[in-house]
């Protein structure tokens, strides 16, 4: 909490004016709905048949979009709610990556392989 | 593919399919054993107030911008002077935390506990799958994998022209293993993966030594930077009003 407070950085003074339980909250929503959509992208890309290079290129603009979602949810300016763009960018994307893995394998081996 | 391999559906139904959802009723069995066991610690007078001194410093280091400099330098003063200062620990008082972890074994049990709350299931999960489901293609990755992995992920089969995107069923497991904890953090909130981070930590950091965390929460305020963010204030509250009568 007070490491991310830290780093924060307030446009208008430079000061950092940010409640951390409330930073803490909207982090936690960010990483839950990558989480959930990187599950439903698994599912999709096996279900589809992605193979190869094309799965992980769809995961990677599923995730754009997730992040353009998500700065559209914060109104185009993430200054209000997180203490830095890269949060709203890259939060959770490794860790959504094996959720996708696991799922786009479980449905591509019941789909295309059985 | 001309190689294309025909799995037999039965791996689907018998091994595929059960391999997640045992993994996963696991993960949430665990979780709620985890809580059953969890003691709550007694607290130590000493600790607590240590640990109150330690939380107040921190917020006097977070606020410091919005109190005037004189308020910030007694406040400062209160808590790092050398005489009698609540974050100044005398040499030799420090209490070693080795010992004090032998003396009190609770801390140890339930340290243990949570370990093996842990390693317990996973071993026999991966035991129970290396004894019944070894030595036969289980599933197929759909993205190809250099040679190299063979050997890690065809675990049982000898045979080297099967494609090697082809992965037994403890290859499965271990996709599992790391690709449910998402899973996990959506079905049974965060308090989940909060919990393994914490034992991480736990383990990093073995046992709290509170004269540590007092002497750096003293080197923290000693080098913090006043500077009084209210003046400025003024302004910006006065253009936020402005904006608003507009």
């Amino acid at each position: 909490m007070g490491s991310s407070e830290k780093r924060s950085k307030d446009v208008m003074s430079d000061i950092p004016t940010f409640s951390g339980e409330n930073l803490q909250n909207n982090l936690k929503v960010i990483q839950n709905s990558r989480t959930f959509l990187s599950i439903i992208a698994g599912v999709l890309a096996g279900i589809i048949g992605f193979n190869g290079l094309t799965g992980f290129v769809f995961y990677f603009v599923v995730m754009l979009i997730t992040s353009v979602g998500l700065m559209a949810k914060a109104g185009f300016s993430a200054d209000l709610y997180f203490d830095s763009w890269n949060r709203v960018l890259f939060d959770g994307f490794l860790g959504g990556l094996m959720s996708f893995v696991l799922f786009w394998t479980f449905a591509y081996d019941l789909v295309h392989i059985f | 593919m001309a190689e294309d391999l025909v799995l037999d559906t039965a791996i689907r139904d018998w091994v595929l399919i059960p391999l997640s959802v045992v993994m996963v009723l696991i993960g949430i069995l665990r979780y709620f054993v985890s809580k059953l066991m969890r003691s709550s610690p007694t607290p130590d007078a000493k600790m607590v107030k240590e640990g109150q001194v330690v939380i107040r410093a921190r917020n006097l280091k977070v606020g410091a911008n919005f109190i005037p400099p004189r308020s910030f330098r007694t406040r400062r003063f209160y808590f790092t002077n050398e005489e009698n200062g609540l974050l100044h620990v005398p040499k030799g008082e420090a209490t070693n935390p080795q010992a004090a972890m032998f003396s009190d074994p609770n801390m140890a049990m339930d340290m243990m506990k949570k370990n093996l709350s842990m390693i317990i299931p996973q071993t026999l999960t991966f035991a129970w799958v290396n004894f019944f489901f070894s030595g036969f293609v289980a599933a197929k990755i759909p993205f190809p994998l250099t040679q190299r992995f063979r050997s890690m992920l065809q675990n049982g089969i000898d045979l080297s022209t099967v494609d090697v995107s082809y992965v037994s069923s403890r290859s499965w497991y271990f996709l599992n293993l790391f690709g449910l904890r998402g899973l996990f953090s959506l079905i049974l909130g965060d308090e989940n993966a909060i919990d393994d981070t914490q034992r991480m930590m736990q383990m990093g950091g073995f046992g709290f030594d509170a004269s540590k965390s007092l002497g750096a929460e003293k080197d923290g305020l000693d080098i913090i930077q006043h500077e009084w963010a209210l003046p400025r204030f003024e302004q910006r509250a006065e253009s936020v009003l402005r904006k608003l009568v507009k």
